[in-house]
């Protein structure tokens, strides 16, 4: 038995040597995510961001969704990229990421990346965590014909410095809803109207219950559809955010996700896979994006979806800026092309998203004269976007009254699991 | 070992486990030929080849697939330099930490691929290496240093050291024993160590995945094609295609290096322990 | 050869090493020590330091001072359930690919004629070569409530087979593919060759010798398979069994495919990295994947299974 103590011995201190080695800067990479402290270094907000653009870099590096970024590779019709290459200068190089926690673990490892298309979950995260910049929206001529209803909004626009001043941290892209996808083999020609088909024992028109024949999202943003849903069956609770809860309305939402357990047969987590479960018959209602319901391959007619009448919860991508981008010139340069509103309908058309650019929705061949409409564009009122519980409520106040994302996580992975 | 008969019993069980084996890859092969272009079903409701002609139009399925067969060359070359002089070290000789450092060479095989990927991950950042082919290149090494090891190792065990002193008792020197014994023995387990290295190499995703930048090696092409699920049964022809193009080069190596009695042949000296993925 | 004429350099080269007999090794070993050690291992534990490490739980901060308390958030119920799922599920794969295994493997090593094993090698070992996704993705068409396996059962008019898996304890679900019968079925199917192959090579080694002489000594067949033939194949198995559970442990692709959307051990360290930067807790999961591998090893070394290789 010597003999091992020695080995592992040697193995041990081996690797402490080695380790102690390194350098002791892992500080700089993962600060904040949530903190509210004025003092915190977020993004320097204090320095003036760039004030004009310089000369183009040659390249620009961006971490996206796979889909948002194309240049005609995959299908001829679908390439703004290549026209924005030839127009600039600047080499598009595209890092394409599954999730949320892959987009953010991309630019806080170092400064490779300029620009990063993060989702709501996501955004505020870097922002606190001083990952990007705020942008100067001077230099994007074109900011004035976003949406007005996402200009502001408050995923990727904060006061971080506190002196009164709102800093834009992202330029919108594209967003979407989440919507209550299903499949009329088992709704027949029933047009379900709420989240109880997904949440409550129920039996379905086909006459069989819906245990077992649910899905849900495995992302631990979904307790706040839990919370949308509670909103309206139990006001008293109080909710008004689903993004802001108290502790009580966070056990509560809890409570529900646990009892909606015994209806899941899978939690989804990549498209593709929600769609082959829909059409070889494992699930027949489940939240989900219009991308899903206008690729998935059925006879015409077989998978619907709608907005229930609780509301739904959305999903919004800004692209933001790294703090130490190397090639902010061409950064600038692509926030700007990002509103190109044939960008804007051709990325709509290819995603299932809704335009971040109005006009975009007009006049656009692949898109079609309803393709906003069918994307989801007339449900924006009725969306709770994503976005990154904190502490402190979003208030801004140092106070700790909320439930911050870290523990969403690690409840709704325990709910999963059973517990 | 061949003048018996194996019962009937033991022959259906061993076919019906390769048969296991197989199942699954004419189910690729089917659905490489489905109509259908987002979703399957069974059976599928019709049969084409376009899809041959749409996966070999992707010019980003071509670089893919250079990439990989670019970062598996290279570390197979390495991991068979390292690999065969570590093992030859290691073999004849004793020194002190000699038990720690075979332990410790298992470890990048034994360890979850994960570990590996985000070890390296972070170390990458924490030097400011930027993430390139090289440092895929370094993942995959680390490795396939290993698979490499352990078929020299067992080749060397293998072989009798009463050739060596065979040898040099007839007079030779240091290096001719080398040439003309040792090596032709280390030959065909450096290449089968080689032909697994590359193998796993070049399906390998999971280390991959944290140690690439922009790259994209061919499963990790195949991993993002199936995000988007257009044109999926392109993912099945390129597949197909990889064990189509893999298979000529396997053949012949085991071909050139078989045994005549034993039948074996480059692949089975020594070649035991893989990793994939 | 005169003693007293001058050594040539070669000569002289062989005599320094005859002298210094660590330095021949040392030469040969160092380039693939120093990329070990100090790349991989120092890569390994600069990851390690981070568990000692730990997250403030509202700010999200990562605070360095040297603390235990993310350990204990692995005796939490539910880290412990991810834990122990992932063991369970670990564990029920090898003895499976074992299982399986055993009859190609032991056919190969003892029956099949050289051209045979040579093709049946061969065969074993291509699957590897096709891509790992496309082939678990392929199960998904298999074992769909509407896909093969299920059409075939129908025809056979014996789908009520599917019923009583699902009633199953461990294994059961609402349906097939999320089941986590589905999880062990395409673990043991990807991993297989895996464990084909070393099992294959040990029991080649078992000498024919053995066989005959506990056969002259009046054991059945049987009995020399139970008494004989398996306990020489052990170290074959246990050096199989690596890879399926090390393998199996640090997935994390998987059982977002197949199984009811239970984390195992691979998935949460990709998770708590991620959005959530729970760095510490990540690493944290990692050490315990890593103390399961390193007693396995060890329990391995000491049954021999590192003379298979």
């Amino acid at each position: 038995m010597s003999r091992w103590i020695r080995v592992v011995a040697l193995v041990g201190v081996l690797a402490l040597v080695a380790a102690g080695c390194g350098s002791d800067d892992t500080s700089s990479e993962t600060d904040g995510g949530g903190g509210t402290e004025t003092a915190a270094p977020v993004g320097d907000p204090d320095s003036p961001p760039i004030t004009e653009i310089g000369e183009g870099e040659g390249e620009v590096n961006i971490v996206a969704w796979a889909g948002y970024i194309e240049d005609g590779s995959t299908d001829e019709n679908y390439d703004w990229v290549t026209q924005f290459e030839s127009d600039t200068g600047c080499q598009v190089n595209v890092k394409t990421a599954g999730t949320s926690d892959e987009m953010v673990a991309l630019m806080q490892e170092g400064s490779e990346y300029d620009l990063v298309t993060a989702s709501g979950d996501a955004s505020l995260r870097l922002v606190y965590g001083g990952t990007v910049q705020p942008i100067n929206l001077d230099l994007i001529p074109s900011y004035d014909t976003v949406d007005e209803r996402l200009q502001d909004a408050e995923w990727f626009t904060v006061d971080t410095n506190g002196n009164g001043e709102m800093e834009h941290y992202g330029v919108p892209y594209q967003w979407g809803s989440n919507v209550l996808m299903y499949s009329t083999d088992a709704f027949k020609d029933v047009t379900p109207d709420s989240w109880s088909v997904v949440f409550e024992e129920q039996k379905l028109p086909d006459g069989e219950s819906n245990t077992g024949r649910v899905q849900a999202y495995d992302g631990a943003i979904y307790i706040a559809d839990a919370a949308l849903y509670l909103m309206a069956t139990q006001p008293e609770l109080g909710i008004e955010d689903p993004y802001a809860l108290t502790r009580d309305q966070f056990d509560a939402a809890l409570n529900l996700l646990r009892q909606q357990r015994e209806l899941v047969g899978r939690y989804w987590h990549d498209a593709f896979v929600q769609m082959d479960d829909f059409v070889n018959g494992e699930a027949v209602a489940s939240s989900s994006w219009p991308f899903q319901v206008n690729f998935i391959e059925g006879t015409g007619e077989r998978f619907l979806s709608v907005v229930p009448k609780e509301g739904a919860t959305g999903w919004a991508d800004t692209t933001m800026m790294h703090t130490d981008a190397p090639h902010p010139n061409c950064a600038y340069e692509w926030l700007e092309w990002s509103l190109n509103p044939k960008l804007q309908g051709d990325l709509a058309s290819w995603f299932g998203s809704v335009p971040a650019v109005p006009a975009a929705c007009e006049g656009n061949e692949l898109l079609g004269p309803d393709g906003c409409q069918i994307n989801g564009i007339d449900n924006f009122e009725q969306i709770k976007f994503w976005k990154t519980p904190q502490a402190d409520c979003f208030k801004g106040d140092g106070s700790t009254d909320c439930v911050p994302y870290l523990e969403w996580v690690t409840n709704y992975v325990a709910v999963i699991g059973g517990r | 070992m061949s003048d018996e008969r194996a019962g009937l019993g033991l022959r259906i069980a061993a076919f019906a486990v390769m048969g296991f084996l197989y199942i699954p890859l004419g189910v690729i092969v089917l659905y490489a030929f489905t109509t259908q272009s987002t979703s399957f079903t069974f059976p599928p409701p019709g049969l084409t080849t376009k899809w041959i002609g749409v996966a070999f139009g992707r010019s980003d399925m071509w670089e893919a697939f250079r990439l990989s067969l670019l970062v598996g060359a290279a570390a197979t070359a390495v991991a068979v330099l390292l690999g065969g002089l570590l093992a030859a070290a290691v073999y004849r000789s004793t020194f002190f930490g000699r038990n720690a450092l075979a332990f410790i060479v298992v470890l990048p095989i034994a360890l979850p691929g994960i570990v590996t990927g985000i070890a390296l991950q972070s170390t990458f950042n924490q030097f400011e290496i930027p993430f390139s082919t090289w440092t895929i290149g370094i993942g995959h090494t680390t490795f396939c240093i290993v698979i490499v090891y352990n078929n020299v190792v067992a080749r060397l065990r293998r072989m009798s050291p009463n050739l060596v002193e065979a040898s040099s008792d007839m007079g030779a020197s240091g290096w001719q024993t080398f040439r003309w014994v040792i090596w032709p023995n280390l030959g065909t387990a450096l290449l089968a160590g080689g032909i697994l290295a590359f193998a796993l190499s070049f399906d390998e995703i999971i280390v991959t995945t944290f140690t690439s930048g922009q790259q994209k090696t061919l499963p990790i092409w195949i991993f993002s094609e199936l995000f988007r699920p257009r044109n999926r049964p392109v993912t099945n022809v390129v597949a197909l295609f990889a064990i189509v193009i893999t298979f000529v080069p396997v053949l012949v190596a085991q071909l050139l290096t078989r045994d005549p009695t034993e039948g074996g042949g480059a692949i089975m000296a020594g070649a035991t322990t893989e990793r994939s993925s | 050869m005169a003693v007293n004429a001058p050594m040539t350099r070669g000569q002289r080269i062989s005599a320094f090493f005859y002298r210094h007999p660590w330095a021949k090794p040392a030469l040969l070993m160092l380039p693939a020590v120093v990329w070990l050690v100090v790349v991989y291992l120092g890569s390994v534990g600069a990851m390690l330091r981070q568990s000692f490490w730990s997250l403030q739980e509202f700010t999200g901060a990562l605070d360095k001072t040297f603390t235990l308390s993310t350990y204990e958030q692995l005796f939490d119920g539910a880290n412990r359930d991810i834990i122990v799922r992932t063991v369970g599920l670990a564990a029920t794969v090898t003895v499976l690919c074992a299982v399986l295994a055993f009859p190609l493997a032991y056919y190969m090593a003892r029956f099949a004629t050289p051209r045979m094993k040579t093709i049946l090698y061969l065969a074993v070992l291509m699957p590897l070569w096709s891509s790992y996704l496309v082939r678990a993705l392929s199960w998904r068409q298999i074992l769909a409530n509407e896909g093969m396996l299920l059409w075939l059962l129908r025809k056979l008019g014996i789908e009520g087979v599917v019923d009583v898996i699902l009633q199953a304890p461990f294994l059961g679900g609402t349906s097939l593919i999320s089941s986590r019968f589905s999880l062990v079925i395409v673990f043991t199917y990807l991993w297989l060759p895996f464990m084909v192959l070393p099992l294959e090579t040990a029991l080649e080694r078992v000498p024919k010798s053995f066989v005959e002489a506990s056969s002259d000594l009046g054991a059945r067949p049987r009995l020399t398979f139970r008494r004989v033939i398996v306990p020489l194949a052990i170290p074959g198995l246990i050096a199989g069994s690596i890879f399926t559970f090390s393998l199996t442990m640090g997935d994390f692709i998987l059982p977002n495919m197949f199984g009811s959307s239970e984390l195992i051990v691979g998935q949460q360290v990709y998770v708590q990295q991620g959005v959530v930067g729970n760095d510490p807790l990540a690493a944290a999961f990692t050490f315990v994947a890593m103390v399961v591998m390193l007693v396995y090893l060890l329990l391995a070394k000491r049954a021999g299974a590192f003379e298979a290789l």
